[in-house]
């Protein structure tokens, strides 16, 4: 689901806000089943989250087509509305979860960020990868898991 | 029915459906004087024996063109059972606010200190350690005074503060003025590949001057808190630091006779991360009695630990295992007047978090452990923290249950 945009924003802001959606699934994980996905927990103090985010930004846009989602988790636990301007900060261009959707994944927070984690298509955790992560080293992970690229 | 045993009854009652156990410990939960919207709450004492809590609120903007909310500063004292009036010490609508980065509330004798973080740049992350120092012959709270005076747009926060003789203050902070590309330079990209956090410490006079500045560390952990306390030789500074290796172990800094020794690992844990834990340490001091807590998690398994110097800091012994498994950490500690010590931390069963307290004699021995209370395992619920006035320990978090409260709990073991 995509949240109103504010009226008042500048286009450029509303570009971002866009790429934004809280929360991107109605109740269940159940939308995005057939997806492997990527799921990156991220925080605005987190030095080396906003390294990562451009490559995950790019990957998001690269792995669409083979089925892959990239998705992105707000560490610091806060209101859509503030987790929408962070992520607005931040340049995030991929969407993000709410912590109940998270939840519902049977994920939890990590001990360090950034953290993300490797879902199967039937939302198994495959793998999780602590620290920062490039582009390389993700696809790497996701060959190795046998997905198809 | 009085309050305070509606307020008492309601305590134990929430530690029984936590399930406090044998635990021989009373929990009061105190009326809180702070109010709802409010959380990154701090509690400190004084020499005299009075209980300051420190808290932060926020508030919808008022200028409907703006979607920042106004943060304010608060703090109260508690002494006779009471609270005073809420003081607010600052507000502003252009600060930094995150649950692992906030202000600090100093108290000594002829004053006090706090601090928060304004931007100082329209950079995200740019952000100066500003503080107001108290003057009590006025009665005044001083015009803010940036406590970092690099003037690099940057990020400087996770600051620990000690009163010290004569109405001084230490304060320490994480600096980042060497993680942004130096202008000139013939290779920035390189420069801000290699830069990372500083440590800085700094002595400054009641008024805000600086009397000295120093850079504590070159490279340390970008977003886990430091923690300082007053040893027989001065202060002591503990932070995560981080190595080219990226091990970031629990490290020690300490001054003596005018000159900061070599950072130390209090203990080698050999966590290797390129990541943020945002799970700082806590060290308590008296003479050459030193206690640090810290969090960590090798091969991905979180544990907290405790370990006890009896040299100042010189040297610890091995560490004792607070919690493992299912822990978040985010530690804080007390030095209780015959030398036991209290931790608290954060045990996790999935969304969940029990907050415990846990007494330990000065040789390391496990006396009783409590949940004081439950919470959300979020990151919403904050840092609590440990105070204590004699054998009194007072425990502050943020209470999600209907929004967002600071609360306060008295421990007696």
């Amino acid at each position: 689901m995509i949240l109103p945009i504010p009226l008042n924003r500048s286009v450029k802001a509303l570009t971002m806000l866009l790429f934004v959606c809280l929360p991107c699934f109605a109740d269940s994980p159940s939308e995005s089943a057939g997806e492997w996905k990527i799921i990156n927990y991220w925080s605005t103090t987190c030095a080396p989250c906003r390294v990562e985010i451009p490559e995950l930004n790019s990957l998001s846009k690269e792995l669409a087509p083979a089925g892959v989602r990239v998705l992105g988790v707000n560490f610091d636990d806060e209101s859509v509305e503030v987790t929408r301007r962070s992520a607005r900060r931040m340049k995030i261009e991929f969407p993000n979860l709410t912590m109940a959707e998270v939840q519902a994944y049977g994920l939890t927070a990590p001990s360090v960020l950034p953290t993300t984690y490797i879902l199967s298509p039937e939302n198994v955790v495959m793998a999780k990868v602590v620290g920062l992560q490039t582009r390389d080293s993700l696809m790497t992970l996701l060959t190795d898991l046998g997905v198809s690229l | 029915m009085t309050r305070l045993v509606r307020l008492s009854l309601i305590a134990f009652l929430l530690s029984a459906g936590a399930g406090v156990g044998a635990s021989a410990a009373q929990i009061t939960l105190l009326a809180s004087p702070a109010l709802t919207q409010t959380h990154l709450s701090r509690l400190t004492s004084d020499t005299s024996g009075q209980l300051w809590l420190s808290w932060v609120a926020t508030k919808a903007p008022t200028d409907e063109a703006s979607d920042r909310p106004i943060t304010s500063l608060h703090y109260a004292r508690y002494a006779d059972a009471s609270w005073s009036a809420p003081r607010q010490i600052a507000e502003g609508n252009d600060w930094f606010v995150n649950w692992a980065d906030f202000p600090v509330l100093a108290v000594h004798d002829q004053g006090m200190v706090a601090h928060w973080l304004p931007k100082s740049a329209a950079g995200t992350y740019d952000y100066d350690v500003v503080a107001s120092f108290y003057s009590a012959p006025t009665d005044k709270w001083g015009p803010p005074v940036t406590i970092n005076q690099d003037g690099v747009n940057a990020e400087h926060g996770f600051v620990s503060m000690l009163p010290m003789p004569g109405g001084r203050t230490f304060i320490t902070w994480l600096d980042g003025r060497n993680t942004v590309p130096v202008e000139d330079a013939e290779s920035t990209e390189d420069q801000a590949e290699i830069a990372g956090m500083t440590l800085r410490g700094g002595i400054f006079t009641g008024e805000g001057g600086t009397l000295q500045e120093w850079e504590l560390d070159g490279l340390t952990c970008d977003c886990c808190q430091t923690s300082a306390a007053m040893a027989a030789a001065g202060p002591v500074v503990v932070y995560r630091d981080r190595t080219e290796t990226e091990i970031r172990d629990i490290y020690i800094t300490r001054l003596v006779d005018g000159h900061w020794t070599v950072p130390a690992p209090v203990h080698s844990d050999n966590w290797q991360v390129a990541g943020c834990p945002v799970n700082g340490p806590s060290v308590v001091a008296r003479d050459q009695r030193v206690a640090v807590t810290w969090f960590t998690a090798k091969d991905d398994k979180p544990q907290v630990k405790l370990a006890f110097s009896t040299d100042g800091g010189a040297s610890f012994g091995s560490p004792i295992i607070v919690d493992e498994g299912e822990t978040n950490g985010r530690v804080s500690l007390a030095l209780m007047p015959a030398g036991d010590v209290a931790v608290s931390w954060l045990a996790t069963q999935g969304s969940v978090a029990n907050i415990k307290v846990a007494r330990y004699s000065p040789q390391g021995e496990l006396r009783d452990s409590v949940n004081v209370a439950t919470t959300r395992a979020s990151r919403r619920s904050g840092f609590p923290v440990l105070a204590n006035v004699g054998d009194d320990l007072y425990l502050t978090w943020t209470d999600l249950t209907d929004g967002m409260q600071v609360k306060v709990a008295r421990i007696n073991f």
